[in-house]
């Protein structure tokens, strides 16, 4: 069998030097990963996005006043703080913009997020954040990512019961969430957020350069006229993008930004951890897990390539970016030039002093 | 149709179609796809695209 390039580039590497390489190829192989299906979602969503709202209708909306925003993303130091009644207490008076993966977090917490985010087109995953009506104990012995993913504890739980609840907390609260919803979002995540009665607003997720005369991005516009948003990759990031490029605030505050794992996490609990066995053994996962430094908490955390891949996204996003965006995480590694690490009560006290 | 295309041209050099590696590099693609991140990025780009035109858009309704 010869040599494979990427994978066996010449026996086994050093600690995380392939999975150093991976991220570095990811933003191709992301493209061609999503494409297909996020089109052809596009298309399925085709006649509710004509009859429906664009992002741009955000701006007249109470959102667009005041200069704060917090994003609530779902990594896990969300649950390894007090996160929740810090920012109950502070009186934060900002925007909250919440993934889709945090919105039960902030609900089960009494935190009513002005505008959640969606934009992943897989098929049955995404949905289950939303409380999936289709949910069946088979689905779950065939997928058993949300038993091990770190991202909401409640999720190990008796799954189906769980989802009952999730369902029922998301049809109670729906009629007040504002979702900015890509054109790529699955049939069943739309189905949930039209049955739970969310307000949708709607988004093409940015394929490719625009330049491109006959581009990704260019044909998803043609196809139904919607602005295209540079996502960043994941969510979390798409939730940051949102408050500085649409909603227009000046201070951004990120909760749940990991980008990583904590160094007592198994392997096996991470996101990726199945296919990454698949893809190299369990002899060579060391050199695909990357060890990183966080030198404002003098503690080392682990990534994965998709992590590293969005967490250096999202470091040259920031330097480009018009807002000042403050890390309130208090873990993880996304840290570097055009993000102040910051704790969350001092960036609330902030806001707080400067409304 | 695989009547019509087979052998009928001779190539200059012989040809050795490395199958093996074919299929190799075709499963690492498909193996690191699920690697992949959940949507994509467009390294050095803006961060809106359209968002101007479909402004100019609707205030054009609006008039």
């Amino acid at each position: 069998m010869p040599p494979d390039p990427l994978l066996n580039p010449s026996g086994q590497a050093p600690k995380g030097t392939l999975g150093r390489r991976i991220a570095s190829a990811l933003e191709g192989i992301t493209r061609e990963k999503v494409t297909e299906t996020g089109f052809a979602n596009a298309v399925v969503n085709g006649p509710l996005i004509a009859a429906g709202a664009g992002i741009l209708a955000l701006e007249d909306t109470l959102l667009m006043e005041g200069e704060d925003a917090l994003v609530i993303a779902a990594g896990p130091s969300l649950h390894r703080f007090d996160t929740a009644r810090i920012i109950k207490e502070s009186g934060f008076k900002g925007v909250i913009v919440a993934t889709e993966s945090a919105m039960a977090w902030c609900l089960r917490h009494d935190i009513l997020p002005h505008l959640v985010v969606t934009l992943d087109p897989h098929p049955h995953r995404i949905v289950r954040w939303f409380g999936d009506p289709e949910l069946t104990e088979e689905a779950l012995v065939h997928d058993d990512y949300f038993a091990r993913q770190d991202m909401d504890p409640k999720f190990w739980e008796d799954q189906l019961r769980f989802n009952r609840e999730l369902l029922g907390l998301i049809n109670k609260f729906g009629p007040d969430i504002r979702i900015a919803v890509a054109s790529s979002a699955s049939p069943a995540v739309v189905g949930r957020i039209r049955e739970s009665g969310m307000a949708a607003y709607w988004w093409n997720p940015m394929y490719d350069d625009y330049d491109l005369a006959d581009g990704l991005t260019v044909r998803i516009h043609a196809l139904n006229g919607l602005p295209c948003v540079n996502a960043g990759g994941n969510v979390g990031s798409a939730c940051w993008v949102f408050a500085h490029a649409v909603l227009r605030k000046r201070r951004v505050g990120l909760v749940g930004m990991d980008f990583s794992y904590y160094s007592d996490t198994p392997y096996r609990q991470t996101q990726y951890y199945k296919e990454i066995l698949a893809l190299v053994g369990p002899d060579r996962l060391d050199e695909v897990f990357v060890r990183m430094q966080n030198p404002h908490l003098g503690k080392e955390f682990y990534t994965d390539p998709a992590y590293l891949w969005y967490r250096d996204a999202f470091g040259e996003m920031a330097q480009q970016a018009e807002c000042e965006t403050y890390n309130c995480t208090g873990g993880g590694i996304l840290f570097g030039p055009g993000i102040r690490w910051t704790a969350l009560p001092e960036f609330l006290s902030l806001c707080k002093a400067t409304a | 149709m695989s009547d019509i295309l087979k052998g009928n041209f001779k190539p200059q050099k012989p040809v050795e179609a490395n199958q093996e590696e074919d299929l190799n590099a075709q499963f690492e693609r498909e193996a690191l796809k699920r690697l992949g991140g959940s949507i994509a990025f467009v390294s050095k780009k803006k961060f809106l695209y359209g968002a101007e035109q479909d402004r100019q858009d609707t205030h054009s309704d609006a008039s």
